[in-house]
């Protein structure tokens, strides 16, 4: 199972996309995940008990420094930019 | 969604705005008119941005202004507002945006509800095209139909 969080500023808008679109590109790949969402601080706080991070492009700055595999995206709505990420980072 | 917006008058259309803080208190003002949003909830979303950067547009031409749940906000709704011309969040004009939906959220199930509908919505390139082509509340609605 891989351990995904979704991260925006508040938590409560963009990370929630992020994750509805996320559960449907993984799914469509084959890929059991299992994708939380969260703000920025609290993302950080716990993005090194995960595998990868989900986050808008101009947020990956502040995940610098944590294990997790940190992911950018510039279109939170396009799923085929997460299906082109995801194969890109070989996640599974 | 078209129809709710008209129906609870939460929309606005506007030339444009020099300042993307003034577009974001824009975008709020239906919300804050009826009481949905106090009125430090746009600066909420606008102290966010400053100091996180302009994650709120999440797509070309897309932005959708929200801060932390229950901090200003009464109810869970959203309000769109579309602009002429782009409003420039970033030197770089890659976080330009002309369709604005503000989300407030009291409400887990039903913001849920709000945000899957929306980002269906908007994940359709050629209702993003009509919605970018839309100058009144009757060109809203015909974008429903």
């Amino acid at each position: 199972m891989l351990k995904v969080i979704a991260a925006c500023g508040s938590g409560m808008g963009s990370s929630q996309i992020i994750k509805m679109k996320l559960s449907k590109v993984f799914k469509k790949l084959g890929i059991d995940a299992d994708v939380y969402h969260t703000n920025v601080g609290d993302a950080k706080s716990q993005a090194n008990n995960y595998d990868v991070v989900f986050c808008s492009a101009s947020l990956e700055g502040q995940f610098a420094g944590t294990k997790a595999k940190v992911i950018g995206l510039k279109n939170l709505l396009s799923e085929q930019e997460m299906t082109e990420k995801i194969e890109a980072a070989d996640l599974k | 969604m078209f129809k709710e917006f008209v129906e609870d008058k939460h929309y606005s259309f506007h030339e444009g705005f020099d300042d993307w803080r003034d577009a974001i208190r824009a975008a709020c003002a239906p919300l804050l008119a009826d009481g949905t949003i106090d009125k430090e909830y746009p600066e909420f979303i606008i102290e966010k941005v400053e100091e996180l950067g302009p994650y709120i547009v999440i797509a070309p031409d897309i932005c959708i202004p929200h801060a932390e749940r229950g901090r200003g906000v009464h109810g869970t709704s959203m309000c769109f507002m579309k602009t002429e011309k782009p409003v420039r969040f970033a030197k770089d004009g890659e976080h330009d945006a002309r369709i604005f939906v503000v989300l407030a959220a009291t409400d887990d199930d039903a913001h849920i509800k709000n945000l899957m509908a929306l980002s269906e919505t908007l994940s359709d390139e050629e209702i993003v095209k009509k919605i970018l082509a839309a100058k009144t509340p009757e060109d809203l609605l015909a974008i429903e139909a």
